[in-house]
């Protein structure tokens, strides 16, 4: 970038008489005071008078948005999170996260004793709002052991830790609706008089298992 | 799950567990069954303790009939059907287990098999052959077998073959599971020849699943 020429400076400082320059730097100097002059008429530009005629343009916008939406946001936004733990925390957490996520599956049900064994109840009820097993071994008493379909394709299911030997049951269907077992091995009429069969599951020892 | 297995087993194994501790039983009716069928089933609980045959049977079926609300009338006749089938179940045992007080399992296991449909004659015959063995497995056996239109003394063959091959306990389950799938198997065979080939294949039937 080559200086400017001292003659041209003086005369744009208004120390010179244009008029007494040199064609050449006549030239440069009408061009240099062009420039300065749409300088002039330009606005001053600046970040934060960009962002203040922004907000001034869409104030109702800015103010609508509600709790949930600028949680949202919130949520969704970047943040810096800084967490701090001490070693034995972290060691307390660690094991506490192994015994949920591990013992339940590894050691998958209870385990039984020699005299007891593992039922398994599971019965097809489509659009069933609930299902539990009623029978001999709890007394015939409703709400102690409920069928689960957790992924709501109707197959209701439930496993039990039972004494081993025979057990009459039924389903009840909705609190209200008794039914056999369908996939019941075994049936044994019921004994009142009107024709309905109980299911019996006869659980085999855990020794005698397989 | 696990949780809801624990829940299960301790409100399952309890009632029974305390249930054998109750004298006859008739405390735990008490709130549970129609008080217009308590007096008479009281009377039948009495005259069972009096003849010395077990009362968790009746319980459970007096339970089972209060679960289901069944009327007071009938739910008397099933409890009283039972208190005749122990009676019933009584004598045959005495007859087949002689010299000794008939054991309250034998008598509790006999009556169920007379209420699955087995014959007094059967059921004699498969306690002669064990009589110090629980008979429960084998008669539920026989019992299964009978239900599958199998002749029920041939039945009883079978499973006095099986015994003497040494096959116990639930593994004579498995006995009448396999001569089933035999009658079932594509091409069909006959009751007689799907025993006779159970009977070929003797000890060796395949376990159970649990």
């Amino acid at each position: 970038m080559s200086p400017i020429d001292p003659r041209l400076q003086e005369a744009l400082d208004g120390e010179r008489d244009p008029g007494d320059l040199p064609a050449d730097l006549r030239e440069g100097y009408a061009l240099l005071v062009a420039a300065t002059q749409v300088l002039k008429a330009m606005p001053p530009v600046s970040v934060a008078s960009r962002v203040m005629a922004e907000i001034r343009q869409n104030p109702a916008r800015v103010q609508s948005d509600g709790p949930a939406r600028r949680l949202f946001r919130w949520l969704g936004g970047g943040r810096a999170v800084t967490v701090r733990l001490r070693p034995v925390w972290t060691l307390a957490l660690a094991a506490g996260l192994a015994t949920v996520l591990l013992v339940p599956w590894s050691s998958g049900i209870p385990t039984p004793g020699v005299a007891q064994g593992i039922a398994n109840f599971v019965g097809h009820f489509p659009g069933a709002r609930s299902v539990e097993v009623v029978g001999s071994f709890n007394d015939w008493s409703r709400g102690v052991l409920h069928l689960n379909d957790d992924d709501h394709d109707g197959i209701w299911h439930a496993d039990a830790v039972l004494p081993a030997g025979p057990h009459e049951y039924m389903f009840v269907v909705d609190g209200e609706r008794w039914v056999s077992d369908p996939l019941a091995d075994h049936y044994v009429d019921d004994g009142f008089g009107a024709g309905q069969q109980n299911s019996l599951v006869i659980v085999r020892p855990v020794s005698a298992q397989p | 799950m696990s949780l809801r297995l624990v829940l299960a087993l301790a409100v399952a194994v309890t009632p029974a567990a305390l249930g054998a501790q109750t004298g006859n039983g008739s405390t735990r009716l008490a709130g549970r069954v129609p008080a217009a069928a308590l007096p008479a089933i009281d009377s039948i609980l009495a005259a069972a303790v009096a003849e010395s045959l077990p009362t968790e049977p009746l319980v459970q079926k007096a339970l089972e009939g209060s679960a289901k609300n069944i009327p007071a009338d009938r739910l008397v006749n099933g409890v009283r059907r039972g208190y005749l089938q122990l009676r019933q179940a009584r004598a045959i045992v005495s007859r087949a287990v002689p010299g000794q007080p008939p054991p309250e399992g034998h008598v509790a296991a006999v009556a169920a098999a007379l209420a699955r449909g087995l014959s007094g004659p059967v059921v004699e015959r498969l306690l002669t052959v064990a009589p110090n063995e629980p008979p429960g497995p084998a008669l539920h056996a026989a019992a299964d077998l009978v239900a599958h239109h199998f002749d029920p003394d041939s039945a009883a063959d079978l499973l006095v073959d099986a015994h003497n091959k040494g096959l116990r306990g639930v593994r004579l389950l498995d006995v009448a599971v396999a001569a089933d799938h035999e009658l079932q198997r594509p091409g069909g065979r006959t009751p007689s020849e799907a025993l006779a080939h159970v009977r070929a294949m003797l000890p060796n039937v395949r376990p159970g699943r649990p």
